[in-house]
C-alpha cells in the first residue's frame, strides 16, 4: 500500500460562525504524528466586576491571514518536525454584498464562553507540538490585527493585549 | 492640473480609530515620499479626533507594520495604509 507523503499544511481560517474543536483537530491529525496539541481561547463573562453581555470582533482580514501564515512559517523554522498547523479565529466585521451591489457591514457577535480561537499542531513527538502551540498563541496576541470589543450593560471597551508589540502595557 | 509629487492612497481605519474618524476607509492624497509621522499628521488634519490615540497606534503600509516616526515611506498609487490600534486577538 502506497502511503501519501502527508505534506505539511497550514490551515488558517477567520470565520464568523462558531468554531469547532473537532474540525480543527481533524485537520492536523496525521499517521506520521503521535501528538496533536491544542489551544482553545475562550471568552470570560466578566471584567473588573462588570458583566460582559457579548463580544464583537473586528479584523484587518487580509493582513490577519498573512500574519498568521508568517507565524506558521516561523513555527516550521523553530520546530522542523511539526507536521500540520491549524489556526481558526472568530472573525468580526463581515461584509456582504446586497442585491443593489453595495456592501453592508455585519458585526459578528460572539456569546460568552464560546471559543474565540482554536490552534492545533501535530508532530511526531509531543514536545514540539506543545511548544509550537504556545508560540502560536503568544505571537498571535502580539502581532495579528484582530480586535475584540467587550459589551457591558452600560458601556463597552476595546480590549488591548499586553503582548501587543507596539503599545506599552502601562495603561 | 497634475500633482507631480503626490499620490492617492487608501486609508483603512479599525476599531477605536474607526470610531474616532467616523469611517472605515477613504482615499487620501499625500506626498509620494513622506515619513510615517508626517503621514500620521496628514491624517490627523482630516480627522483631528484621532490625535488622542497617537501614542497607541502603529501603521500597516502594504500590510507591513510601520511605527510612527522618521521612517521614510515611498507610496504608490492605491497603496493600502491602515491605522492599527492596540490589538486584542486570541
Amino acid at each position: 500500500m502506497e502511503e501519501s507523503e502527508d505534506v505539511p499544511k497550514d490551515f488558517v481560517k477567520l470565520k464568523c460562525e462558531k468554531l469547532s474543536v473537532d474540525e480543527v483537530s481533524e485537520l492536523v491529525v496525521s499517521p506520521y504524528c503521535g501528538a496533536v496539541s491544542l489551544f482553545i481561547g475562550t471568552t470570560r463573562n466578566n471584567f473588573e466586576g462588570k458583566k460582559v453581555i457579548h463580544l464583537e470582533y473586528e479584523a484587518y482580514t487580509s493582513m490577519a491571514e498573512t500574519e498568521i501564515k508568517k507565524i506558521c512559517r516561523n513555527v516550521r523554522q523553530k520546530w522542523p518536525s511539526v507536521k500540520h498547523i491549524a489556526v481558526h479565529h472568530r472573525l468580526g466585521l463581515n461584509f456582504k454584498r446586497r442585491k443593489n451591489g453595495r456592501k453592508k457591514a455585519y458585526v459578528c457577535v460572539v456569546p460568552i464562553t464560546e471559543a474565540s480561537v482554536i490552534i492545533a499542531v501535530s508532530s511526531p513527538h509531543r514536545t514540539e507540538s506543545l511548544e509550537a502551540v504556545m508560540y502560536c498563541i503568544n505571537t498571535l496576541k502580539a502581532s495579528v490585527p484582530i480586535w475584540k470589543k467587550e459589551i457591558y450593560e452600560d458601556e463597552y471597551s476595546w480590549k488591548e493585549n499586553k503582548e501587543c508589540f507596539w503599545a506599552n502595557s502601562e495603561n | 492640473t497634475v500633482t507631480l509629487c503626490g499620490t492617492t492612497v487608501s486609508v483603512l481605519y479599525f476599531a477605536r480609530s474607526a470610531e474616532l474618524a467616523g469611517l472605515r476607509c477613504e482615499t487620501l492624497s499625500v506626498p509620494r515620499e513622506i515619513t510615517s509621522l508626517q503621514l500620521w499628521e496628514e491624517i490627523v488634519k482630516v480627522h483631528p479626533r484621532l490625535a488622542v490615540i497617537r501614542d497607541q497606534v502603529i501603521f500597516a503600509v502594504r500590510q507591513e507594520y510601520v511605527h510612527l516616526g522618521d521612517q521614510l515611506l515611498v507610496l504608490q498609487p492605491g497603496d493600502e495604509v491602515a491605522i492599527i490600534p492596540p490589538i486584542s486577538g486570541g
